[in-house]
């Protein structure tokens, strides 16, 4: 076959034109490490990556919602940690008042201790969540303090009210799966989430149990205080310890959620990893690989193209 | 027998004739690198004999005249070829910018061996923005209180809304500059046209006068073969030598004349800029199957309208999935002060997507909650997060972010179909040229080679006229004595 001298630049120029573009996609692949990187590079792969990055991106979303939702359970928990206390304490007083043996000015003043509880109690109650300021036992209504109280002349606690309402937020934590670490401050409709404080159920009503308490310390009536208080209080503290294992339960799904989340983050990443990936050890070989063709491309057309019968030619 | 003067007119003759064989080797030389320049050989016979006595006597070469390498069958199949390959490089251009438009890729950092990964992949369009969305929903149905959640949900929305802004208004400016290459591809066409028509007088007058026009013909072919890149062409080879064209069934050149032109019309009648080619005087609408003018109308109205009617459905569904359209959704909500009713995206598809501007100045408006009373409540927001795995009616039962995956896919598919159509047809290409310029082309070796041999000849005429007056001068010299 004849070859024409254009032939030889021509083909030459296609041959350079190849290699340096399979350069330049092999070399971008390493710098990315990804094999796919427009539609058209793999259409199935980019769709299904896409799927995988959109799947990884909401995986992501439900560690912070779980990540939010167990701070904002911890909060609940220190809480509840220190009601405990105050209930027992409560008990303890109802107990040694109630045994007849104390005397009215003893009594005045567990009256008193009485009333610090309810004072203390009712900060707690009305704790606001740090990151948010959302109030964490107002249900979902958390625009103004769920519990308010009003004080007699003494400045003893003579009623609290609750603003709240009894509905709590969901959380998503998984696809198609909610929790609620909320805790309504007091529920008496008789359904939904237990109250912290009082619900209708279970028959506790702190406020008005400690508030009922004191007054008949005031009034010195310790046979109220063994009959009535002393069972009044024991639901409270059941109640509470309902509350504490109910969080506890709830922490432990969090927890389980989480792990699950990363779980399937770090599956899909794998996924994408496979799909769109580069083989490093194969990219870099085969980028070494073009090289050389490159490189003995140039050198035998630089030599070719330097031959012709001129050159021999007197 | 030649007298002296006989075999001097022969040496001068042979002098000339091998003077023509470096006059066309030089002309080859010269054109080496032209391209469509077909090589030339002279053709060299010996002239007509003398009856003598003693026999027939030669009376030298006389070159007879200047032929073209050619091979027509081949120019025949590049012709055609040229078409294919315009029409698929057309589509790959469309569609190259599509992809471009669309602004879906990966983006990767680090690398992945075959046994760890250490590579954190994103995605730079609409299908990552899409899933940020509803994860923002999220994040909000979480902390329905936390402004700062809700500013990035609006802010989330609104690069959402922007994108859809951008990919439909780079899809629409695309559509334009497909109909600009298809109007300036018409154009191209009519000035080949008309080329091709006044090249096939001058072959005609030049042939019917007893020439060989070679360049005329070198002319005409690369006309034909650029006429072909932009449209198909059916050709026919008159006894004149003129050639005439056919376009979709049209003979547009006959002869030395321009029957008709072509023109483009827009088909929709509304205005929509959907271009189509008929004949300019006859009105007849043409339909075209190569060459990069169909390839680009078939890419306009294919793929990228696809495309661009499913962003915009996506979009559609998109409003009216999130704000609910009176049947709950985001619009029955209620904002942190107890507001309701108000819709988070405005507009009506991909153009005009955006989110509520009211939304913009105050998050706090941002409805979340299924109670005026209860601000502390997601679960609107959580029913709005909820729809990124809901199917939907309107984007055939597939979730928004699959439709789109899908729809990237599609043009995926369609790129990658004109991207290998291209490379093949490159080969092909390649291969004929290689093949046409193996009979057509000049090699610089040949043409020297060539050159020496003329050059010889012409020194062994030029001795010969040299011998020849030696010999004259003997004769004279005879008389003198």
């Amino acid at each position: 076959m004849r070859i024409a001298t254009d032939s030889y630049t021509n083909s030459m120029l296609s041959g350079f034109n190849m290699l340096k573009q399979q350069q330049v996609n092999l070399q971008n692949q390493v710098t990315t490490g990804l094999s796919v990187q427009a539609p058209s590079d793999n259409p199935e792969a980019m769709q299904t990556t896409l799927g995988d990055l959109s799947g990884q991106a909401t995986q992501q979303q439900y560690s912070s919602n779980i990540t939010t939702a167990q701070a904002q359970a911890n909060s609940v928990y220190s809480v509840l940690q220190s009601l405990q206390t105050i209930t027992s304490q409560a008990n303890t007083i109802t107990t040694e008042a109630g045994s007849g043996t104390a005397s009215q000015s003893e009594l005045n003043d567990y009256a008193t201790q009485v009333n610090a509880l309810i004072q203390q109690a009712l900060q707690l109650v009305n704790t606001q969540d740090p990151a948010t300021g959302q109030y964490l036992f107002g249900g979902t209504s958390s625009s103004q303090p769920p519990f308010t109280a009003t004080t007699d002349a003494n400045g003893n606690v003579t009623g609290v009210t609750y603003q709240g309402n009894t509905s709590v937020n969901q959380t998503q934590v998984a696809a198609g799966i909610t929790a609620a670490v909320d805790v309504p401050g007091a529920n008496s409709s008789g359904s939904g989430a237990y109250g912290l404080i009082a619900d209708s159920r279970t028959g506790a009503d702190l406020f008005n149990h400690l508030i009922q308490l004191q007054q008949n310390l005031t009034s010195g009536n310790t046979s109220a205080i063994t009959t009535t208080d002393g069972t009044n209080l024991q639901k409270d503290e059941d109640n509470i310890t309902y509350q504490v294992a109910n969080n506890g339960n709830v922490q432990a799904r969090l927890n389980t959620a989480a792990s699950l989340a990363t779980t399937q983050s770090n599956s899909l990443a794998t996924d994408i990893s496979n799909t769109s990936g580069v083989d490093l050890v194969q990219t870099l070989t085969d980028l070494s690989q073009t090289q050389t063709a490159y490189q003995a491309a140039l050198e035998s057309s630089a030599s070719i193209m330097q031959l012709s019968l001129l050159n021999y030619l007197p | 027998m030649f007298n002296l003067l006989g075999s001097l007119d022969m040496a001068s003759r042979a002098m000339q004739t091998q003077m023509t064989g470096v006059d066309v080797t030089g002309q080859n030389l010269a054109n080496v690198n032209t391209p469509g320049y077909s090589r030339q050989t002279v053709d060299i016979q010996t002239s007509p004999d003398i009856s003598t006595g003693i026999g027939m006597v030669g009376t030298g070469s006389t070159a007879v005249a200047i032929q073209q390498a050619v091979n027509s069958l081949l120019n025949t199949q590049i012709v055609s070829q040229q078409s294919s390959g315009g029409y698929w490089t057309a589509q790959q251009g469309a569609l190259q910018s599509a992809q471009t438009s669309l602004n879906e890729f990966l983006n990767g950092t680090g690398s992945t061996t075959s046994s760890s990964s250490t590579t954190s992949t994103s995605d730079t369009g609409l299908s990552g923005q899409l899933t940020g969305l509803f994860n923002a929903f999220q994040a909000v149905a979480t902390s329905p209180t936390s402004i700062a959640d809700r500013q990035a949900l609006i802010s989330q929305a609104q690069t959402l809304a922007s994108s859809f802004n951008q990919v439909d208004s780079q899809l629409s400016a695309t559509r334009t500059s497909l109909n600009t290459s298809l109007s300036n591809g018409v154009t191209s066409a009519n000035s080949l046209l008309s080329g091709i028509a006044q090249l096939n007088g001058q072959i005609a007058s030049a042939e019917a006068s007893g020439g060989t026009p070679n360049d005329l013909l070198d002319q005409r072919q690369q006309d034909l073969q650029n006429l072909a890149q932009l449209t198909n062409i059916q050709t026919s080879t008159q006894a004149n030598g003129a050639v005439d064209v056919s376009i979709g069934g049209q003979t547009l050149v006959n002869d030395n004349k321009i029957t008709d032109t072509l023109q483009t019309y827009d088909a929709s009648g509304n205005g929509s800029g959907q271009l189509l080619v008929q004949t300019a005087t006859g009105g007849i609408d043409l339909t075209l199957t190569g060459g990069s003018i169909q390839g680009t109308i078939d890419a306009r109205d294919g793929e990228l309208a696809t495309m661009q009617s499913n962003i915009n459905n996506l979009a559609t569904s998109l409003i009216s999935g999130i704000n609910g359209n009176g049947q709950g959704g985001y619009s029955a909500g209620y904002g942190l002060t107890g507001t309701t009713g108000a819709d988070f995206f405005t507009g009506t598809d991909a153009s005009n997507i955006a989110v509520d501007s009211s939304l913009v100045n105050n998050p706090s408006l941002l409805q979340a909650s299924s109670s005026a009373t209860a601000n502390g409540d997601g679960s609107v927001a959580l029913q709005v997060a909820n729809l990124a795995s809901s199917t939907q009616a309107s984007l055939n039962g597939q979730t928004f972010g699959n439709y789109y995956d899908e729809t990237v896919a599609g043009l995926g598919d369609s790129l990658q179909t004109a991207n290998t159509q291209v490379t093949n047809q490159t080969a092909v290409s390649n291969m004929l040229a290689t093949q046409q310029s193996s009979v057509s082309g000049v090699n610089i070796d040949e043409e020297m080679t060539n050159l020496m041999g003329f050059q010889r000849a012409y020194e062994a005429a030029a001795q010969l006229v040299n011998t020849i007056n030696q010999m004259m001068v003997t004769v004279n010299n005879m008389k003198t004595a």
